[in-house]
């Protein structure tokens, strides 16, 4: 990547991922790569920790808020990379789409935002029927080893990306990635704590 | 409600009189009629004279009286209970990285599969093709940063970067031959390290590791100058396997006299420089005093600096340089202050001599890597050693004897003056008598050589032999004529070498090469190699393992098939003893350090086998004097 028109050009691909746990909470991590799959930015969120009153009043939606209107837009606001294709590992982040920031104001025009896709893994075949209506609308792409599920009115600007996209080999790995950095800067906070 | 039983006919209420008469009439006129009285006192039932209260209601039925209440309540009141929740704030951390060039250029692929950690492709003798093991799912070669870099960012960046196998996998990152997964890691392991030691056992391709290192760092823009420093004979290898792993990087050799050599010390036009060691020393005031500075300096064979006073190991230190890398199999030969010797190079002061040993261990982990063929090549083919016992010749015994009893002797006269030089030119005498008698040339081992020989020619395969003196080679070429047997020793010259291992490669009819330990044990591929014969033993087995690696490598086709000759009931074999007692207690004090008083167990021992500050061997001065059951001048018996 040379110039700066070549960089405006280029595909990014975002990686966005929370992790939970009992102990600290909820923590987002977003992984701009390149094309080839180099890091260009990351982006982590300190744990947050809903309260109880969250917990009872949100149910089982409360992951899908805290994926796809908290953590997922906040970490979205704080890139700089603009983001071609956003990679998300969890179905709660089905709504990302229209949480992100900045979309342009007029809806019919979309181009040039974050596409959104969710990857499928292996154990969504068993996925209940309610998430299989909330996937209703959402056409399957093929990146590298995952299956993607993108909004049926995006489907030609994900497919474009996906095409500059070929040195993906492992659209997956990238997660454990976030999963190690995210592990690694909470280690660095417990130990300077 | 009590029934009694009546003559008179039960008659249903509704029935009229009619229907009553018309079933007296039809029914037998002696049949029992059944009547039915209600007891009131046992019935309950509304009586007309009920006490009636609108709040106090007592209801009398029959036999009892049934009260009831109904009590006054005001109207329900509802009340708000109000639950703040509050917008989840979310802080966020953030890290931008530099984009660094692509990795590699691409480089023409190998149209036959090679193998990694050989030079070339093109000799046919071990075709076998190695499929490199998949990983398993989350387990990629992945560059960890290392315990001393400590700012979030820069650990992230490493983190956060490919797997190496992915960008393999993708292209991105070439090799002319696809390398195994253990070598992906000892890259990892390299790129992120200012300081490190990669010690893994010779045979795995460390000059391979360290090249693709370099290659990656310099085309990532991380470096633009290397000094590698390699003992001489192993100069044109590593320029030969640069041309092979990074064909795209200029290396070019410091050599020639002393202004070419200025010249190319100053140059620019390569990045990576190599140099030896005794050059190094002639050079020292270019190196050191010129303004030079580099990047990254790499030493090979690094045990030649495990030694901390001497000057190459002075002059090694001062060089200007960035990154510090030593590369060696045996970075421990005698006692694990060999290894604060090559720190001092790496990191001055972190490891000091006589350090306690699990103490040295636990602050070295993080910048050794140390694998062995066992952990990491499940199916390389056996190293098969055979000790070949050899009774001396009437001729040789008597020699020996004489020798023997005529040099103890002599050093008993010594007495006081008694130094372990004496001791010593005993022991290369008697070894000397062990291989040849001096006199008539008896060689009670080279006639089993010969026999050897003759099976290992017969079966089309190739051997290398390893003496410690080009003497012996020279005695022994007579009646090896027959094999065609070539010679790589320190007389040979080294523009010579390349020339004699490419014709033993390439030449059917040359069977056997001879070799001395001193130039053939280190540097050298001959994994198309089936036999070694060690025709005297060295002083140190990390020694002979480097020359039997020669041999038994990544790439080998077979078994490798190690003949260790020795004349039964001589010194020989006294030496033998020494060593392998002192390896043993070796593996057994790095087995398990914290316990001491247990037995280690075969795990542990193993474990201690493949650590880096396990293999060593040389005598001591009391050991050596324990050979001949001697007193050292100090006046303590020994051995």
């Amino acid at each position: 990547m040379g110039s700066s028109k070549e960089a405006a050009t280029a595909m990014t691909i975002g990686y966005f991922t929370t992790v939970q746990s009992d102990r600290t909470g909820w923590t987002g991590g977003l992984l701009v790569l390149n094309a080839a799959g180099r890091p260009l930015e990351f982006q982590c969120t300190l744990p947050i920790r809903p309260t109880r009153a969250h917990e009872i009043l949100f149910g089982r939606t409360l992951s899908a808020h805290l994926i796809s209107e908290v953590i997922g837009p906040t970490l979205l606001q704080k890139c700089r990379t603009p983001i071609s294709l956003l990679c998300c590992a969890q179905r709660e982040a089905i709504n990302l789409q229209e949480n992100l920031p900045n979309v342009t104001a007029s809806p019919g025009q979309t181009s040039g935002a974050t596409v959104v896709a969710i990857l499928q893994s292996d154990d969504d075949d068993t996925a209940s029927r309610a998430d299989q209506r909330d996937l209703a609308g959402h056409c399957c792409l093929t990146l590298a080893n995952a299956t993607l599920l993108v909004p049926m009115e995006r489907l030609d600007e994900a497919e474009r990306v996906i095409a500059g996209l070929k040195e993906i080999v492992d659209a997956f790995e990238p997660f454990e990635r976030i999963i190690e950095a995210i592990r690694e800067a909470q280690s660095q906070m417990a130990r300077a704590a | 409600m009590w029934f009694t039983k009546k003559p008179t006919p039960v008659v249903p209420a509704e029935l009229s009189k009619a229907d009553i008469a018309s079933i007296e009439h039809s029914a037998a006129p002696e049949r029992p009629a059944l009547t039915c009285d209600i007891d009131e006192s046992l019935s309950w039932c509304f009586s007309n004279h009920m006490d009636t209260d609108l709040e106090n209601e007592t209801i009398r039925c029959g036999g009892f009286a049934v009260q009831t209440q109904s009590l006054n309540w005001a109207p329900l009141q509802t009340t708000r209970v109000p639950i703040k929740l509050p917008a989840l704030s979310v802080k966020t951390n953030g890290f931008l990285f530099p984009e660094a060039a692509s990795w590699i250029p691409k480089t023409s692929a190998v149209s036959t599969p090679a193998i990694a950690g050989r030079i070339g492709g093109e000799d046919g003798t071990s075709s076998r093709v190695h499929k490199p093991p998949k990983r398993k799912f989350g387990k990629h070669a992945r560059i960890k940063p290392p315990n001393d870099i400590v700012k979030l960012q820069d650990r992230l960046y490493y983190l956060l970067q490919p797997p190496l196998d992915l960008l393999v996998g993708s292209g991105q990152l070439n090799f002319p031959f696809e390398p195994f997964p253990y070598q992906l890691d000892g890259i990892a392991f390299l790129f992120p390290r200012y300081a490190c030691v990669l010690a893994d056992e010779m045979g795995l391709g460390k000059t391979m590791q360290a090249i693709s290192t370099m290659r990656m760092l310099l085309c990532s823009g991380e470096l633009r100058s290397i000094l590698l420093v390699c003992p001489k004979p192993l100069v044109s290898n590593w320029l030969r396997e640069f041309s092979v792993w990074a064909p795209e990087i200029p290396a070019m050799a410091i050599e020639g006299n002393a202004a070419k050599r200025e010249f190319q010390w100053k140059a620019t036009n390569a990045p990576v420089k190599i140099a030896n060691y005794e050059l190094l020393m002639r050079d020292k005031e270019i190196v050191l005093d010129s303004g030079l500075h580099f990047d990254l300096v790499v030493l090979d064979e690094a045990q030649r600096i495990k030694n901390s006073n001497n000057t190459t190991s002075e002059i090694v230190r001062a060089i200007p340089r960035t990154r510090s890398w030593a590369l060696t199999g045996t970075p421990v030969e005698n006692s694990p202050d060999d290894l604060v010797g090559i720190f001092d190079f790496l990191s001055p002061g972190y490891l000091t001599a006589g350090m306690p040993l699990p103490q040295m261990a636990k602050a070295a982990g993080d910048y050794i890597l140390r694998r062995t063929k066992d952990m990491v090549l499940e199916d390389m083919p056996p190293k098969l050693f055979r000790d070949a016992d050899v009774d001396l010749t009437p001729e040789q015994w008597a020699r020996y004897e004489e020798a023997e009893s005529d040099g103890i002797v002599h050093l008993e006269e010594l007495e006081e003056s008694l130094t372990i030089q004496h001791v010593f030119e005993l022991v290369l005498r008697l070894k000397q008598i062990c291989n040849f008698d001096p006199v008539t040339g008896a060689s009670a081992k080279l006639q089993r050589l010969e026999a050897d020989m003759e099976e290992v020619a017969a079966s089309g395969h190739k051997a290398i032999l390893f003496s410690q003196w080009t003497k012996t080679i020279d005695k022994m070429k007579p009646a090896l004529a027959r094999f065609n047997p070539l010679e790589y020793h320190g007389k040979i010259p080294h523009k010579k070498r390349e020339l004699v291992i490419d014709q033993f490669k390439n030449d059917p009819d040359s069977q056997i090469i001879l070799m001395s330990y001193g130039a053939g044990s280190v540097g050298l591929n001959l994994q198309f190699c089936r036999y070694v014969f060690l025709f005297d033993r060295w002083w140190n087995p990390a020694i002979e393992d480097q020359a039997i690696n020669r041999a038994h490598r990544i790439g080998v086709a077979g078994s490798v098939t190690v003949t260790r000759m020795m004349a039964a009931n001589t010194i020989e074999q006294r030496i033998a003893a020494v060593l392998e007692q002192k390896r043993e207690m070796f593996d057994a004090l790095f087995a398990n350090p914290s316990d001491s008083n247990e037995p280690p167990s075969a795990t542990a021992m193993q474990a201690a086998k493949n650590s880096p500050l396990s293999r060593t061997g040389g005598l001591t001065r009391d050991e050596i004097f324990g050979l001949f059951d001697l007193r050292a001048p100090s006046g303590k018996k020994v051995g």
